[in-house]
């Protein structure tokens, strides 16, 4: 596993009039990982995506992707064709049947995999002869998904892979990420099922109004991250945890819940000091730990 | 051999399933020359990232309950120290059972007693990891 | 592939107009055949007159819809991303659009007038070759810059309805601001044989207005060309 990156941009900005979509993103996705990218409806994790690609110019910033600068048109048709993407909504031309749409994309690609291909259509059970207009969601998703996955290309990058999937659908989905990892594929998506992220990622970003909140491994994040609930023999002493890594505190008369990123040990030893009563640490999920980076923005 | 990660634990996947094949050797499930899984395979079955499992058998190889062979897979190899592990799991759960035993009289519920050893787990773990 | 997929896109569009032109004009020829007979020879030539000017209105309709489509219009029916993503550049993607509705449009002129020729023959009063091939230069030369007009306004107007409602909307614009101001460099009348037909004989003259024809192809590649930079610059 090598740390060079993949994507890194620099100070990334979109705006849109006066709405800056994505502000000054510092990202880097390292090669040979899944990474995930989080983040709220409209926090401009799409945009990000899109400027990536060169189908969106950047108002500020710039970045590369594959080593090459995606503000340079050529080098962009060439990184299109060393990455597969899976745009969130996934489209597919409606008047195309489901044979006609892949025999489209296929020759397209040098790194089109027929055998995979054939695989996959057995796989998901997809009905070749019927129009893309009268497929339900899920089928289009996977459709959607089997265009990238028959591909073998350097960076994969999934805008909301799951959506419409079943969790069948799901667990294949997955399946199919993790092999692809294992086949030396960089995996980039973005996701709003929490529980599908934790499972298989290495990495998460999250994003919240154009901006990284969360940048980190995520076992670093399981290790780190804690809720320490105490309790006082007196009203709880807020400000004698107010310290580094501690993201939220929550009190109510005697008992004190805090959230922090990292120094748990030192505000476990600073409440055995303060002669907390109890004092309890727990994990904390990243589902909990999205909530609470988002919701504090 | 079946295996269980659990991600909502504040422990990194690759330390579970490290701490997994170890209890498996110490228990004779595992036995030594038998063949992991491969990377890939081990990765797909558990729906988890092939850098989770190969961290684990790399660290596992430093550890030298593993063995990597190139292009073969990954060997166990236990030693004679687990027997003595063995007996020192059992020992330490004969202790822990008197301690609890103790809490109960007491007048400690179940659930506390629960909350205080993960609480002190954890905060151990913590320390550790600082040192 | 592009060209498989733009076929696939307009196929539905370019058949049904296809058919109804084809269908026209055979049935109005050969309607109006019985009924010239017995006074047909200048009769008759007027009457190829008459059914190009219907010719050229509804072949202009359909270049119109035909011209319509692109990565504008998928942007608002939510496929651009899909095309964008393509290794391909956004030139190329409008070049070979452009490409097969061209063909399509001349296809949509030859085959009525066509029709005509041996609906013509079989009915027993033949038409000379040359009048129907100036038909169709005259048709395809010089109303390719409607086409042309179309992908442009294809490429500025988003809108699924509202970029067909403003194509049609300029060329009707076009024939008339041409017809009261300039009616030289009406393209309309161009296109119809105004300019060429012979008013007593209703025959085309043998020099075609070929000046006409190179001016109105050239202005349909310059537009072709500056829908090819607007899309390469916009914004998706």
């Amino acid at each position: 596993m090598t740390n060079e990156a993949v994507i890194l941009t620099q100070g990334l900005t979109k705006s849109y009039g006066n709405r800056e979509a994505v502000r000054a993103l510092n990202l880097s996705v390292g090669r040979n990982r899944i990474t995930a990218f989080l983040g709220r409806n409209g926090a401009g994790k799409s945009t990000t995506i899109k400027v990536l690609l060169g189908m969106v110019r950047a108002t500020a910033g710039g970045g590369t992707v594959l080593g090459k600068q995606i503000t340079d048109k050529k080098a962009n048709l060439d990184t299109r064709r060393r990455v597969a993407y899976v745009a969130e909504d996934k489209p597919l031309y409606g008047y195309m049947t489901v044979e006609q749409t892949i025999s489209f994309a296929r020759s397209f690609y040098s790194d089109w995999r027929t055998n995979v291909e054939r695989q996959l259509l057995r796989d998901y059970e997809l009905p070749t002869r019927q129009k893309i207009k009268q497929l339900s969601k899920g089928m289009r998703t996977k459709l959607a998904l089997l265009l990238a996955f028959a591909r073998r290309p350097e960076l994969l990058i999934l805008d909301e892979p799951s959506d419409g999937l079943d969790p069948v659908g799901i667990e294949n989905l997955l399946q199919t990420l993790v092999a692809q990892s294992a086949d030396g594929v960089t995996v980039f998506f973005s996701s709003h099922q929490i529980a599908e992220v934790e499972r298989v990622a290495d990495h998460v970003c999250i994003l919240e109004k154009g901006g990284l909140v969360v940048d980190a491994p995520l076992d670093e994040l399981r290790q780190s991250y804690r809720r320490i609930d105490l309790v006082f023999p007196f009203p709880a002493p807020e400000r004698e945890f107010r310290i580094s890594g501690v993201e939220r505190i929550r009190t109510s008369g005697h008992q004190m819940s805090v959230l922090a990123s990292r120094n748990a040990e030192a505000l476990v030893e600073r409440a055995h000091c303060l002669n907390a009563v109890s004092v309890e640490v727990a994990p904390v999920g990243l589902r909990e730990i999205f909530l609470e980076t988002v919701k504090e923005n | 051999m079946f295996y269980k990660l659990t991600p909502t634990t504040g422990q990194p996947l690759y330390l579970q399933l490290m701490q997994q094949v170890r209890h498996a050797a110490e228990t004779g499930a595992l036995r030594d020359g038998d063949q992991l899984p491969g990377i890939r395979t081990l990765a797909e079955e558990l729906v988890v990232s092939p850098n989770t499992v190969a961290k684990a058998y790399c660290e596992l190889e430093h550890e030298g309950l593993l063995e990597l062979r190139q292009g073969l897979g990954a060997f166990v190899c236990v030693k004679r120290r687990t027997r003595s592990l063995e007996n020192d799991v059992n020992l330490a759960r004969r202790r822990i059972r008197d301690l609890i035993e103790q809490l109960r009289e007491d007048g400690l519920l179940d659930a506390e007693i629960r909350r205080a050893f993960e609480a002190e787990l954890l905060y151990a773990a913590e320390a550790v990891r600082k040192r | 592939m592009l060209w498989y997929r733009f076929w696939l896109e307009t196929r539905a569009r370019f058949l049904t107009s296809l058919a109804t032109v084809t269908i026209f004009c055979g049935v109005f020829v050969y309607h109006a055949e019985g009924l010239l007979r017995p006074q047909w020879k200048s009769g008759f030539n007027r009457l190829l007159f008459i059914n190009q000017q219907f010719l050229v209105i509804m072949w202009i309709l359909a270049c119109v819809l035909l011209g319509m489509g692109g990565i504008v219009r998928e942007k608002a029916v939510g496929t651009s991303s899909l095309t964008l993503s393509l290794p391909v550049r956004r030139a190329t993607v409008l070049g070979v659009r452009v490409g097969v509705g061209l063909a399509e449009a001349i296809v949509l002129g030859v085959v009525p007038w066509l029709t005509v020729f041996v609906i013509s023959a079989w009915a027993g009063m033949p038409i000379s070759i040359t009048q129907v091939g100036s038909y169709i230069v005259l048709l395809t030369g010089g109303g390719l810059v409607y086409f042309a007009m179309a992908v442009l306004v294809s490429s500025l107007v988003v809108g699924e309805y509202t970029a067909p409602a403003v194509a049609f909307g300029v060329v009707l614009l076009s024939v008339l601001v041409f017809d009261n101001w300039i009616p030289r460099f009406n393209a309309w009348r161009l296109v119809t044989g105004d300019f060429s037909i012979d008013r007593k004989t209703f025959l085309l003259g043998k020099h075609l207005p070929w000046p006409g024809i190179l001016a109105s192809l050239a202005v349909a590649a310059l537009m072709v060309l500056a829908s090819m930079l607007v899309v390469e610059r916009r914004e998706f």
